[in-house]
């Protein structure tokens, strides 16, 4: 009876994007269905989060169709923890685009979008199956590009043209990768996947163009995660959805693509081994030793673009995006380390580097969404009290906004690393895994240092510029008419809140994360659960 | 023959579309992204083998004997046109209302303006 709960989550978004389509004509009524959708998804996600932490990993397989036929919903520690994310940031930008988006707006089309975003993200973070995971991908595009364009001026078309356009060819891409891998493996399902390419002998598999169409795949989720050399849609974006949408296309959206490398390839592909292939720099073994230098070299270069990018914007939206590249980076660089760094870490009693790379990457995308969130919400509050978030107007606003300007400070300071904020641990274990690793000779790990702490230092620079020229020094003459939005000001408080409860409280999402981590690298495990290989049924 | 004719065929779909995706004409550039997701659907069919009966009861389930052609991707590409059907369609929408606000549908003078 417990598996219905797998794709709870998907239905109650679903039901809620139909619902306030049915109640456009009475505003108040679709603004409180649609806030009531954001806290029953909150509520079935905690329970599904819950039910996963009781009874390990659990699927369901739609029409019943046994697994590798059908498609199957998986729910394990990894999915449960990427949900929650996405339901706590999801939750406070809907009540934040509550008060901020329009009347017009929201009655038109705003919040019907929103839940059939969500619809897409829990989809993505659910399935099974890859093929099915390009639906979702769709779905969720196919929102967010309305939502991006959704205030239809000159730069928000713009904007979007080169959004759809960019996605519907990584789309295409897409379909040609997951065409390729059915063709040589002979299946869709992600499971049944990882048995085949663990053992190809058995099943009369050649795994050699596996590898290749897998780095097609990774670039289409490199675009959607938004790293250097896939990132140049992002500021442009950002910019132009509404406040609100950045903290979830920031937040969540981008998560889905990190979620889709962790799962796919180092749940999935990492079981393929392949012989002498003739690649200079890989010597034939496993998957991951060949994506560990690119996920390098890409997450180096999407940390310094994004900091050096992030300290000359002239717009507080600007530096935001350009620092959710630098943050994505750093995300990456732990992974790039993992899938180099075999071995333990000394002294845990068999918690591999993998696993703690993965754990450093979660919880920075923990801290990453919800402090890119929170900021970004700040950023709609400042337009709305101000009617600009150009530099150059504003100034002073820590006179004028204090707890605006609070709200601002302690989440650019969980970016930065501060403790007790969340972003010191994120930042910490990422520190931490590259120790780790020069402990055991990775081949690269002191270079991985290095990048860390000079994305650190970039960090620094951007942050306290946005802070001097923002919200310091004496108020500008708009800083000195502005209004405080105090509704919108105290939703925002609510990601702040969560950035330090996180930082506080740490142990339980550390734990979380542990075990997500653990998730992703055990796919034996991920492979017997959706296969029911350990009950007897086939 | 036949998968011969099919790699030039996609070959050249490939080609066509990757080319109008960088002409200047925004309407050119959503019929390329167009022509490439159907020649993915095109790649993908060819993926699922092209020899083969029709999948149920060929010739009255007296066929001979041959394994039909697997329908999975045949199945996918139908969910793969609908969408494309979508986002094609809200493409050119998108495409209409980037010449209202904008008064051109040349990409190097809509990245030439002020941002």
């Amino acid at each position: 009876m417990t598996e219905q709960i797998v794709i709870a989550p998907l239905i109650v978004a679903l039901v809620a994007a139909i619902a306030t389509l049915g109640t456009k004509y009475w505003p108040r009524l679709q603004r409180a269905v649609s806030v009531l959708g954001g806290v029953a998804y909150l509520a079935v996600v905690a329970l599904l989060f819950q039910t996963v932490q009781a009874e390990g990993i659990l699927t369901y397989q739609l029409s019943d169709w046994a697994a590798p036929f059908g498609i199957s919903v998986v729910a394990d520690s990894l999915t449960a923890f990427m949900l929650v994310l996405g339901a706590v940031v999801s939750f406070v930008a809907l009540a934040f685009a509550a008060t901020y988006v329009d009347e017009f707006g929201q009655r038109l089309s705003f919040h019907p979008l929103f839940h059939f975003m969500m619809v897409g993200v829990s989809g993505s973070f659910l399935t099974g199956d890859i093929f099915n995971l390009f639906v979702w991908f769709e779905v969720m595009l196919m929102s967010s590009y309305v939502l991006v364009v959704f205030y239809s001026g000159a730069e928000h078309t713009k904007a979007a043209l080169q959004y759809v356009v960019l996605n519907l060819v990584g789309s295409a891409i897409m379909l040609l990768s997951i065409g390729g891998l059915y063709s040589v493996t002979g299946t869709l399902n992600m499971a049944d996947l990882a048995r085949r390419l663990a053992d190809p002998a058995a099943y009369g598999i050649d795994p050699a163009p596996v590898l290749g169409l897998s780095v097609i795949l990774f670039a289409v989720f490199a675009l959607k995660a938004g790293i250097v050399p896939f990132h140049w849609w992002v500021p442009a974006a950002y910019r132009a959805a509404p406040a609100p949408v950045s903290a979830v296309l920031a937040g969540v959206v981008k998560k889905v693509g990190v979620y889709a490398i962790i799962r796919l390839y180092f749940t999935i592909f990492s079981v393929a081994t392949f012989g002498d292939l003739g690649l200079p720099g890989f010597a034939g073994d496993s998957l991951l030793a060949f994506y560990g230098p690119i996920l390098f070299v890409m997450a180096a270069a999407s940390i310094f673009l994004g900091g050096f990018g992030a300290i000359d914007r002239d717009n507080l939206d600007d530096l935001l995006a350009y620092s959710s590249i630098g943050q994505v980076g750093f995300i990456i660089l732990p992974l790039a380390i993992g899938a180099t760094a075999t071995g333990v870490v000394p002294g845990t009693g068999g918690t591999t580097i993998r696993t703690l790379a993965i754990t450093a990457a979660l919880i920075y995308t923990v801290n990453h969404g919800l402090a890119k969130g929170g900021l970004f919400l700040v950023s709609g509050a400042v337009y709305e009290a101000v009617g600009t978030i150009e530099f150059d107007d504003l100034g002073g606003l820590s006179e004028r906004a204090p707890t605006l300007s609070v709200a601002f400070l302690v989440a650019a300071l969980a970016l930065v690393g501060i403790p007790p904020l969340s972003g010191f641990f994120g930042k910490f274990l990422v520190f931490d895994t590259a120790v780790q690793a020069v402990a055991v000779d990775a081949p690269g790990a002191e270079l991985a240092l290095v990048v860390a702490l000079g994305g650190a230092i970039l960090t620094i620079a951007y942050v306290t510029r946005a802070w001097n020229r923002g919200f310091w020094g004496p108020p500008s003459e708009l800083v000195e008419d502005a209004y405080s939005p105090r509704q919108q000001v105290a939703i925002a408080l609510l990601l702040v809140v969560a950035v330090v409860a996180v930082g506080i409280g740490f142990d339980p999402v550390f734990r979380a994360a542990e075990d997500a981590a653990r998730a992703a690298t055990n796919t034996g495990a991920y492979r017997d659960a959706v296969l029911f290989l350990g009950g007897g049924l086939v | 023959m036949t998968q011969y004719v099919l790699a030039v065929v996609l070959g050249l779909l490939f080609g066509v579309g990757t080319f109008l995706v960088l002409r200047r004409d925004v309407v050119r550039v959503v019929w390329g992204v167009s022509i490439l997701s159907q020649a993915a659907n095109v790649y993908l069919v060819t993926m699922g083998g092209l020899e083969g009966a029709v999948p149920i009861l060929a010739e009255h389930g007296n066929g001979h004997g041959a394994t039909p052609t697997d329908p999975l991707v045949q199945a996918l590409v139908l969910t793969a046109i609908v969408i494309g059907f979508g986002t094609t369609a809200f493409a050119l929408a998108l495409t209409y209302r980037v010449y209202q606000t904008h008064g051109t549908i040349d990409t190097t003078e809509l990245g030439g303006e002020a941002q």
